[in-house]
């Protein structure tokens, strides 16, 4: 990939969220992820694509630390975090799912917003202001994702595209500056699509920087500003939509024609 | 009569806070413990020790107790609590074990296998409570603060961790939560609470040994959260009365053969059990199915 890019085009006028520099993961001999460098810049969508197994989800755990790293290293911020444990990450600013969703199955929808954006797990006594002020929070949260008259409703009670937008609910609850979305859209119709869609271009707006696993290619490119190409563990490409869907060699992978 | 079922009373209470205490770390952090009757022990002869030959008083005999447990189940939660669920259970399994051992050779603190006798009535400003029937009344109001206490915590943000852990683990920790310290915590004040009513428990019956501390209690308590109901708020204290009235309310059934009354009471405990877990897993209190 040789073409040039005006600055805009390749976002090098945001500001550097995070920065993977080597990163290297092997399990048993395969190398899950192999030697991944690539920027994430504030209030951009990059969405990372790729056959199975091509170690997507592996590298959002190595970001988080839900996996320690066998190589490289990770800057947040022009800081460097070497060793970080997942709940570290999270207060941080990174939020991430889960392609199984992992929901707090046995509380109610509001229950799994409230306890994502209470950072100290110590008892505090709370203002009637201060209640108000969450209960609006909460509401808004509900509004969007449309879980309003769920609020009681137990996580493991409610229908497969309302699990999945109480996922993305306690996303937005956490109020992370750096949003790591495994499959978001997968198995979702089309309005709840739209509906999710709509969240993560609000949110960026306020700069959010998102990081979407997706293999829905209407949604890779109805958000994207940049697609990582991983196969392999590898990162074969990292650029512009139209460079990427555009090259004939990362299509023939992605459509398994190798 | 009156002092039978003022005992009977004391029991209940005693039991239904341990089962309480038992409940927030297996209901509400998936902490499965089989050394819960360690705390309760340690409390106790923490108690008993400390009337034998300082104070009787109640403000100095249930702190102590209280820190002496809460610092022991320390020393279980550190190295156990950062691996998974069944590592925890044969690790509280082994320091149930430990523990026996250490109550029976432990002459200078527990007395041995021969315990402690003479432990002097629990005093309260400067008043001496010996009698069932006033026990009884301390106890009913130790068991009210407990319920309060845990009520607190399980409808806190403390609490909201806690379940969210329960639920899923790698979520709560991906929200910020610090999964091994919450869960040493919320161990410890079990612990804590679980020791104080050891050491009311050791000051009523005036003498207590290793028998009132061994696996088998363990099992008893958790038996009373499961069959109440796990994870609920009533069902600890309604398995408490359950398990402790069955034995008394069958030898009121004169038809069975005396002396056959402990083989029988066995029977009703395991098939029980066994119908319960099978019709009504959630517990008596519990919300049914899974």
């Amino acid at each position: 990939m040789t073409e040039t890019h005006t600055p805009e085009e390749t976002h090098e006028d945001k500001e550097v969220l995070m920065e993977l520099a080597g990163l290297g993961r092997s399990f048993g001999g395969v190398k899950a992820v192999d030697d991944v460098s690539m920027k994430l810049r504030a209030g951009i969508v990059t969405t990372l694509v790729g056959p199975n197994g091509a170690g997507k989800t592996t590298l959002f755990n190595l970001i988080t630390g839900q996996l320690a790293r066998d190589t490289g290293h990770i800057t947040w911020l022009g800081r460097r975090i070497d060793k970080i444990r997942p709940h570290e990450a999270a207060r941080l600013g990174m939020v991430r799912s889960f392609q199984d969703l992992r929901l707090f199955e046995k509380m109610t929808v509001e229950e799994n917003i409230m306890t994502t954006f209470e950072r100290s797990p110590l008892p505090r006594i709370t203002t009637p202001a201060k209640r108000a002020e969450r209960r609006e929070f909460i509401d808004r949260i509900l509004e969007r994702c449309a879980l309003t008259d769920k609020r009681n409703t137990r996580a493991s009670d409610l229908a497969y595209a309302e699990r999945k937008f109480l996922s993305l609910a306690r996303i937005i609850a956490a109020q992370g500056r750096l949003w790591l979305l495994d499959e978001p859209a997968s198995g979702l119709d089309p309005q709840s699509y739209n509906r999710l869609l709509g969240i993560i271009r609000e949110e960026v707006q306020t700069g959010v920087t998102v990081c979407i696993i997706e293999h829905n290619l209407d949604i890779v490119i109805g958000i994207s500003d940049r697609i990582a190409f991983l196969d392999r563990g590898k990162l074969l490409a990292d650029d512009t939509p139209q460079v990427v869907l555009n090259d004939p060699k990362l299509a023939s992978i992605y459509f398994g024609e190798r | 009569m009156e002092n039978y079922l003022a005992n009977l009373g004391v029991l209940i209470c005693v039991y239904s806070i341990l089962a309480i205490t038992l409940n927030f770390i297996m209901g509400y952090a998936g902490i499965f413990s089989l050394a819960h009757a360690v705390f309760f022990g340690f409390g106790a002869y923490t108690g008993g020790f400390i009337a034998l030959n300082y104070t009787s008083s109640m403000f100095v005999t249930l702190p102590a107790a209280m820190v002496v447990s809460a610092v022991l189940s320390l020393l279980l939660a550190i190295p156990t609590l950062r691996v998974r669920g069944e590592y925890f259970v044969a690790a509280s399994l082994g320091l149930q074990i430990l523990a026996v051992t250490l109550f029976t050779e432990w002459k200078g603190f527990t007395g041995g296998i021969g315990g402690l006798v003479g432990i002097p009535p629990v005093s309260l400003f400067g008043t001496e409570i010996f009698r069932p029937t006033s026990f009884v009344i301390v106890t009913i109001v130790a068991l009210i603060v407990t319920i309060g206490i845990f009520h607190l915590l399980v409808h806190s943000n403390f609490g909201r961790s806690l379940r969210a852990i329960r639920d899923s683990e790698s979520a709560a920790a991906a929200f910020g939560k610090n999964v091994p310290v919450i869960k040493t915590v919320s161990l410890a004040i079990s612990a804590a609470l679980a020791g104080m009513v050891g050491a009311l428990y050791a000051s009523y019956l005036a003498f207590i040994n290793v028998e009132s501390f061994m696996l088998d209690t363990s099992v008893l308590i958790m038996a009373m959260v499961i069959i109440g109901g796990t994870g609920t708020q009533l069902g600890p204290i309604v398995g408490a009365i359950v398990l402790l009235s069955l034995p008394s309310a069958i030898t009121y059934l004169n038809f069975l053969p005396q002396s056959e009354i402990g083989a029988i009471q066995q029977i009703i405990y395991g098939a029980g059990m066994t119908l319960l877990m099978l019709f009504r897993p959630g517990g008596i209190v519990g919300s049914g199915g899974k």
